[in-house]
Formats: structure tokens, sequence, C-alpha cells
């Protein structure tokens, strides 16, 4: 090969750009390694974090000297996508804190599971850095199938193996809709490459029907993996049968990732699209709250309500595409509600993990009963998760919910802010539910969680509760980081 | 010394500090609330004296960067007007009351219950304390939190629906608030005003356009309405006071009720006086509605708790009628009666809390010659019930008095109106009286009835003096008020006057008819 490609490719800014990636992939060789040699074994969680947290320290890194199209315009690394690949890191370090407590008595903690947990995050920063669909696929891919394998990680449970088939066959189908469009859009402009789609669609003639059919499935795709409504069926079933920790990489990580690129390739969609994208933001939260309000399982409730707040979330996509001058905030709003959501839904699956260690039946809200007088601590952070979920002030996820309303409304799209508005009522009153439940119901004696003493578990709960209220009282530390 | 923040994140950390005591001795918990709530009243009370009522400025002000969203940046504010001043130190002294009637009827999981207690003091606090737009909605939603939770574990038998109710009444108004608040930030930012400032964003909106005041009056409006509460979102109320415990009931009726006529009259008024106008007509009548619609409502109680809830509904008419009769004196009356409103309806719920600690029932029927057993509360609840119904003397007088006054100079037919609702508050209040006090011991669990306590008179002895003391003095709270309202209604005339101008310049004349009847 011509040397002289070879450097204009692989220079020192395509290195630093891939820094956090190539520290991840060196994390999950070793860790490949370890499995071979018993001697090794204990050095696993060491890697584990010493990778993540090197691929923190290589954002941060790219946070202050942001790297724009590097590899032949087909990768970026600028402050935005590094601030996504922190969010990222932080959600997989959560899931994987609570995964140690939750396999701790039923199996064996498996190096796999480390494995597999560390190339989900590297699948999210390749997406949320991708330039071109090509690498954009590659990313998705790396993230989907570890998540599948995770999904039925608990293989004696039929609830775990139906989770990962269902959420494989959906999963595969909405990859299969992502190549189909990316096919589309290829034939119709001849390019790959997002930015000069996005020149394409901006040009005088735009797309031809061709390629807005192809946009139209690649959104479909990314839909999916956000759930929002029509493509949200999975969720609910997946989100509980999945092991829990798999649950909160789910829940946090992934739609993140999700939200982070379909935020880039809103400029891919038709003008008058950003009506038709509000009406999917309201109704994707009708039905995330309103099946919520119905269910007795605290994990498929919290499913559900994952679901209504990827609803609030495409309220920015929508705000973006009625107004593309709002890029600067609704790129901070997407990033200050996610990084929120981080810790209100991590923290929550966390407690339910921990819970769950001693019996699926313990995330009942029927067994919750009283868990305020037996475990005050813990029913405390469940207490300020959940407000933080409804988007009640001292919380972070109230500064999120102003964020997007307040994006949503320069935006004009006063009529859907109402209704948005209108719906987290709803929530609040299926939150309220499960905090009654633990404070102000008498406690049923037959079913008691024992809850095993879990330091780390306990350790990542308070992290989690404590960045929501910094989040919530102070939010210049992370509002100024964007 | 006369520091705001000081005052309101004491009971803050007061919570803390109980929370995190290690004893089980539920005395030395009560003691250390008791003491924290009192400094609070303390320090209430010497600002309110420090404070200069001429002024109409922004008092004992305190700013920090918090933080900035887009050019926007919004502060850390605290100060006080002519307002909220007279809410802070009735919050402030109303909480030690509170705190003593608790030990009566909270003997489980005090600890926990104190925490809440401080920590709603907290909330209720910076609500009135707030300068800034984001605070005041930051704490205004807060403040819910603590209530729910007082009312949701140590409430009545059907608390559960009540707490809920309440919680998600109250809700949906703050959140189509919160979209006004958005809508006000960006569209003052888009006027360059790019600050959350109150008195910055109120400048600005005031003097802009009819078109933007009146949908972001209505978003505010409605969240207040809702708190108030004005008919027809006075549902919620009854079941809350209910079921509430006592000290729940005082805290509602005495601060929490405040915050909606508070903020009608510092947002809805203050912010968008050309809106405020329009809409008088149809405040007004909803407050002279419900001042005889909470009568009448009163009148067909059986339940104790249910009937001063009742009258609640009908006292908060008053003070949304006084208001927007957008007079001087309307308003002064307004202000001065949410205090007498504050105090003697906080009276009545603690003294019948008292009673209800005795026997354990609601129900007006199984009580009845009560005067014979008890006369210490017979004598505190008729002084009490004297003052709800505006007895010359007592405090509720002067305020019903000036909102007559201000309310007759707009319209002779509301006033006539609302003059009715001061005969039914008669009819009930005292029916009531003589039900609970006189006449024959109808049940022989009556007579074993022990009187008032000391700790019983010392929580309402100084309340009733209190109410004397108003009713004697009301130009001390009136003169604290002047300034602040004055330039309110130099704003609502100046305001006026453009609208008329307007009228002249465009024949065609976009105000509507009842509007033209009422001016």
């Amino acid at each position: 090969m011509n040397p002289d490609l070879i450097s204009q490719y692989f220079n020192a800014q395509s290195a630093a750009a891939l820094a956090p990636l190539v520290t991840l992939a060196a994390g999950l060789l070793l860790l490949i390694l370890c499995e071979c040699f018993e001697s090794l074994r204990p050095a696993r969680p060491f890697i584990f974090v010493g990778s993540i947290l090197g691929a923190a320290w290589a954002e941060v890194a790219l946070m202050n000297g942001p790297v724009e199209a590097v590899l032949g315009g087909t990768y970026s690394a600028d402050r935005a996508s590094a601030l996504w690949g922190l969010v990222f890191l932080a959600s997989t370090l959560i899931a994987w804190v609570h995964a140690r407590s939750y396999y701790h008595r039923s199996r064996p903690f498996l190096g796999e599971h480390d494995m597999l947990l560390l190339a989900a995050p590297l699948g999210m920063m390749m997406m949320a850095g991708a330039l071109d669909l090509t690498v954009f696929f590659v990313g998705l891919e790396l993230l989907s199938i570890p998540l599948y394998c995770l999904a039925s990680f608990r293989r004696q449970r039929s609830e775990s193996v139906e989770a990962g088939l269902k959420y494989f066959l959906l999963g595969a189908f909405s990859v299969g809709l992502f190549l189909y469009g990316a096919a589309l859009l290829y034939t119709a402009t001849g390019t790959l490459s997002l930015p000069a789609l996005a020149e394409a669609a901006a040009s005088a003639q735009g797309f031809s029907p061709m390629a807005q059919v192809g946009v139209a499935f690649l959104l479909g795709s990314l839909l999916f993996k956000l759930s929002v409504w029509p493509f949200h069926m999975w969720v609910p079933d997946v989100y509980q049968g999945a092991p829990t920790p798999v649950t909160i990489l789910m829940a946090t990580g992934t739609k993140a990732a999700a939200l982070a690129v379909t935020l880039r390739i809103t400029g891919l969609l038709p003008d008058t699209s950003a009506g038709l994208i509000a009406l999917l933001a309201v109704l994707t939260m009708a039905a995330g709250n309103l099946g919520a309000l119905v269910q007795s399982n605290l994990k498929r409730l919290l499913a559900y309500s994952g679901v209504a707040h990827a609803g609030t979330l495409m309220l920015l996509v929508a705000a973006l595409r009625a107004n593309g001058a709002l890029g600067p905030e609704t790129t901070s709003a997407a990033l200050f509600y996610m990084a929120a959501y981080v810790a209100t839904a991590g923290g929550a699956f966390g407690l339910l993990a921990w819970l769950e260690a001693d019996g699926d039946h313990f995330t009942e809200i029927e067994s919750l009963k009283g868990l305020g007088r037996r475990r005050p601590a813990l029913a405390a952070a469940m207490t300020l998760f959940l407000l933080s979920l409804g988007g009640i002030p001292a919380t972070g996820g109230f500064l999120a919910k102003y964020l997007v309303f307040s994006v949503a409304l320069d935006a004009q799209l006063t009529g859907y802010a109402i209704a948005g508005v209108l719906m987290s009522v709803i929530a609040l009153g299926y939150y309220l539910r499960v905090i009654v439940a633990m404070y102000m119901e008498p406690a049923s004696d037959q079913v008691a969680p024992p809850m095993a003493k879990r330091t780390d578990a306990m350790i990542a709960t308070a992290v989690c509760a404590g960045l929501v209220l910094v989040m919530g009282v102070l939010p210049a530390l992370f509002l100024n980081l964007v | 010394m006369h520091n705001l923040t000081l005052i309101t994140f004491l009971p803050a950390l007061g919570a803390l500090l109980v929370a995190l005591l290690p004893t089980r001795e539920t005395r030395v918990l009560r003691g250390i609330t008791l003491a924290v709530t009192t400094l609070v009243a303390l320090l209430g009370v010497a600002l309110f004296c420090a404070f200069d009522g001429q002024l109409a400025a922004t008092q004992f002000a305190q700013s920090v960067d918090w933080f900035s969203l887009g050019s926007t940046h919004v502060r850390y504010e605290m100060g006080v007007d002519g307002i909220s001043i007279l809410l802070i130190t009735l919050t402030a002294i109303l909480m030690p009351f509170v705190t003593l009637a608790s030990s009566g009827h909270i003997t489980e999981r005090t600890r926990e219950f104190l925490v809440w207690l401080l920590l709603m003091e907290t909330g209720m606090l910076g609500v009135f304390a707030s300068a800034d737009l984001v605070l005041f909605y930051f704490f205004w939603e807060v403040s819910l939190v603590p209530l729910y939770f007082i009312l949701g574990i140590w409430g009545g038998e059907r608390r559960l629906y009540a707490t809920v109710k309440f919680f998600l009444f109250t809700l949906s108004g703050s959140l189509l608030m919160l979209l006004a608040v958005i809508g006000l930030i960006q569209q003052a930012a888009a006027g360059g005003v790019q600050s959350t400032n109150i008195v910055a964003l109120t400048d600005w909106a005031s003097a802009a356009p009819l078109s933007a005041q009146y949908w972001l009056f209505a978003g505010f409006a409605i969240a207040f309405a809702i708190k108030v509460p004005l008919f027809p979102f006075h549902t919620w109320l009854a079941d809350a006071h209910t079921q509430a415990p006592t000290s729940g009931s005082v805290i509602l009726a005495g601060v929490l009720l405040k915050m909606g006529t508070y903020g009608l009259l510092r947002f809805g008024i203050g912010m968008f006086p050309a809106a405020a106008i329009h809409a008088a007509p149809l405040f007004m009548a909803l407050g002279a509605f419900g001042i005889v619609y909470g009568a009448l409502l009163a009148m067909a109680q059986t339940d104790v708790k249910r009937l001063i809830a009742c009258s609640s509904v009908s006292h908060l008419g008053y003070v949304v009628l006084g208001m927007f009769a957008l007079t001087h004196a309307g308003l002064r009356g307004s202000v001065l009666q949410m205090i007498n409103h504050g105090l003697s309806t906080g009276l009545l719920f603690l003294l019948f809390g008292a009673l209800y600690e005795r026997r354990h029932s609601r129900a007006v029927d199984s009580y009845g010659g009560v005067a014979a057993v008890m006369p210490l509360f017979a004598f505190f609840w008729v002084f009490a019930v004297l003052s709800s119904v505006g007895l010359p003397g007592l405090n509720g007088f002067v305020g019903e008095w000036l909102i007559l006054i201000g309310t007759f100079q707009r319209s002779p037919v509301l006033a006539t109106l609302a003059v009715t609702g001061v005969i039914f508050g008669a009819v009930y209040l005292l029916s009531v009286t003589r039900r609970l006090l006189f006449g024959e011991v109808t049940h022989a669990e009556t007579r074993s009835l022990k009187d008032l306590g000391t700790r019983e008179v010392a929580i309402v002895t100084p309340l009733c003096l209190l109410c004397l003391w108003i009713g004697v003095q009301p130009s001390v709270l009136i003169n604290k008020t002047a300034g602040s309202l004055d330039a309110l209604v130099e704003r609502v005339d100046g305001a006026r006057r453009e609208m008329v101008v307007g009228e002249l310049a465009d024949p065609q004349g976009h105000v509507p008819q009842q509007q033209k009847a009422v001016r």
C-alpha cells in the first residue's frame, strides 16, 4: 500500500479521534486473553474498569481538542460526540457494577459477560461519531449483537431467553430496514457519506422519492432502538425478561446512542416532517404513560416509562427539524437529558437489579409495600429516582424536562409541548403509586425482599442519587460542559 | 442578620439534623424542630420589622449565578417585596405552632414527619422569597413533595385518594405554568431581556402587547387558580383538608393556598396587567360565585373539617374578588385577607384538631354541649369563629371591609353578592358552633372530655392575640404593602390608559363589552 495514503489516513488527528475506541478494543482483547489463563482471571475487574476509565480520559481529551472528520471523512470526534461517549461509558459502568451483584448468587460472573458488555460502548461511540453509513452500520452491529447475547444471558430462565430471541428477531428486522434504507439512499444519490447526503437533501431539487423512502427506513431502524411508537412493542417484554443490568444498558446507553444519531440525521428528513415527528413524540408518550399506568411490576412499569421518555426526546428531534438553527440548544438539551436519565434510570433499574437478585417476584409493586420502613435508605433512593423521572425540581429530571420543553417552545411546537406536559401528569400518577406502596401502605408480611448487603451496588446507587441531586441543584456544572 | 437565604434554608438544615441525629428520643427531635422553627419565626419577625413598606423595590436582595440556558442567565436570586414579606412572616410564625400541635396527633414515624415539616417550610419560604422566576418555579413544585408525604402517611382513612388527587391537580396546573414560564423567558429574551429576574421580566411583560400577554397570563392563572383554589378547581381542597392531619390542614389553609393568591397577584396581575384587566370580570365573577357557592357547600356539611375547607373556598373567593377589582382598597384588603384567612382558618383547624384528638370523630353530630365540659376550648373556638366571620375589632373585618369597598367601586352587583357571603358565613359558622358547643350533651363520651391543656392554650393564645392586634392595628400590615401595591395599581392604570388610547386609535375596539361595563 502506498505509504502516503497510510499517513493520510492514520495521522495524529485520527489517533486522537480513535483513542477511546482503541482503548476499549484493547481492553476487550485483554479480557479474552484473561479467559485463556486461569491465573489472570482476578485481573478482570481491573481491566474492565481500567479500559472504561482510559476511554473516558481519552474522551475528555477530545472534549478539549475536538477533531473534525478523519479517516477520509468517515468519522468525527467533536465535542458533542465526546460528551455522548462519556454518557455511554457511564451507562456501561453502572450496568457492570450492578451486574456484579446481580450474578453474585445465581451463577458465577462470567468473563464473556464483561467482554460483551465492553463491546457495547464501542459500538455506541462508533454510531455517534460516524459520518458514513457504513461506519455507522458497523457500530450498530457492534452494539446490537452483544446486546442480543446479553439479553439472554440468564439462559436457564425462559423469560431471559425469550427476551433475547425477541430482541434479536426484531433487532434483525430493524437492521434489515437500515440496510435497505442505506441501499436505497446509495442508489438514489451515489453516496453513503452523511455530510454529502445532507448537502443533497438541502439542495434545490432535494431528495428523490427513492431517497426519501431510504431515509424513512433509516429513521425507522433508529426509532426501533429509541423505542418510539409504533416501534416500541418489544420494550416491555425485553426490558422485563432481560437480566436487569442489561436492561440498564438498553434503557440508557442504547437510547442515548440512538438519539445522538437521530439528531445527526435530522437534516436528511423533509422539512415538512417536523409535525409528523412531533405527533410520533406525543403518541409515544401516550403509549408509554398509558401502558405504565396499568402495570403491577415495577420493572415493566419502568420499561413503559422509558418509552414515554423516548417520546419526550422525540420532541427534541421534531424541534431540530422544525428549526435547524436550534442545533446547539438541542444538543445540549439532549445531552443533559440523557446524562440525567442515565443517572436516574440507571439508579432505578440498579435498585431493581439489587432487589431481584433474591428472586424475580421482588420487583412486584405489591412486594415493595412497607419498604420505606424496612429499608429507609433504599426506599429514599428509589423515591428520588422516581421523582426525577417525573421531573420534580431539585432533581436532574426537572431541568432535563425544562430544557426539552424550552427547545420545543422555541421551535413553535406549542401544542405538542402542552400535550407532552399533560402526559407527564399521567406519568406522576404511576410514579406516585410506587411511592404510595413504599411509604403509605401497610407492609404485606408474606413477601419481603431479604436484600443481601452489596457494597458495590450501594456505592453505585449512592453515586447515581448524588448525581441526580447535583444535576438538579447545580446544573451549571454540567450545562457548561456542552 | 436579614438574610433570606438563611431564613429559607435554616429549616432544611434542621431537617438534615433531625434526619441524621442518632437518637430514638422523639422529644429531642421535636425540641430541635421547635427550636429551628422558632428561630426562623424570630428571624421572620425581625425581617418584617426591618422591611420598608414605602418602597416598591425588592428588598434584602441576594444574587448568585446559577446556570445559563443559551443566552438567558438564570440566577439564584432572593428578595422580598411588600406582598411577599407578609406571607414570609405568616409562614414563619405559623410553623412553631404547627410543630407544637403535631405532638398531639403525630405518634408514629415522628422523625420522618418532622423532616417533611421542616422541608415543607423551606419550600414555602422559598416560594415567597424567590426573586427569580425559575427559582420561584423550583420552590413552587418542590413544596408539593413534603405535603404529599405528610398527607399520604399521616392522613385520615381516605388519605391515598385525597393525596394523589391533590398532587395531580396541582401538578397539572404547575406544568402548564412551566410552559408559560418558558414561553415568557423566551419571548423576553427575544425582546432583549436576557434575565429571568422577576422584576426585569415584569417590566418587559407588563409593557408587552396584549396578544403576547394573553396566553402567558392564561398559563400562569390556571396554575394559581387551581392552587387557590378558585371555583371550578376547588374539588381537591375539600378532600385534602379533610384527610390531612391537623398540622397538614393548618399548613394547607395557612400558607399553601396563599401561594395561589400570591401568584395571581404578583405574576398574574403584576406581570400581565393588560390581560388581567381583560380577565378581571371573569375572575371577579368566579370569586364572587366562589364566596356564595363555598358558603352554601359549607352549610351542607356534617363533617367539621370539610366545613372549614368549604369556608376556605368562600374566604379565598373574597381574596380573588378584591384582587381583581384592581383598586387600591381592593388590593390592600385582598393582601390583608390572605393573612387573616391563614390565621383564623389555621386557628379553627388547630382547635378542631384538639377536639379530634380527644374523640376521633369529625362528624358535627357526635358532639354537642362541649362548652359545658371544655370552657376554654369553647372560648377560643368562638373567638376563632368570630375572627373568621369578620366581627369588627378582629382581623377578618378589616380585610372584608376593604375588599367590599374596592369591589363596590368596580361592580356594585358583585359587591352585593359578596355581602350575602358574609351573612352566609355567619350562618354556617355560628350554626356549627351552636351544634358543637351548646345544647344538651348528647353523647356520654363528651362528658369525660378534658379541657385544653397548657400546651394547647400556649398554641392558640398567641394566634388569637395576633388576630386581635391585626383587628385593632391593621395599618401596620397595610403600610408594609403600600409601596408595592401602589406600584402595582399604577402599572395596571397605565395599561388601562394605553388600552383606552388604543381603542380611540382603533374605532373597532377589541376590548370586550363586559370590560366597558366594569370600567
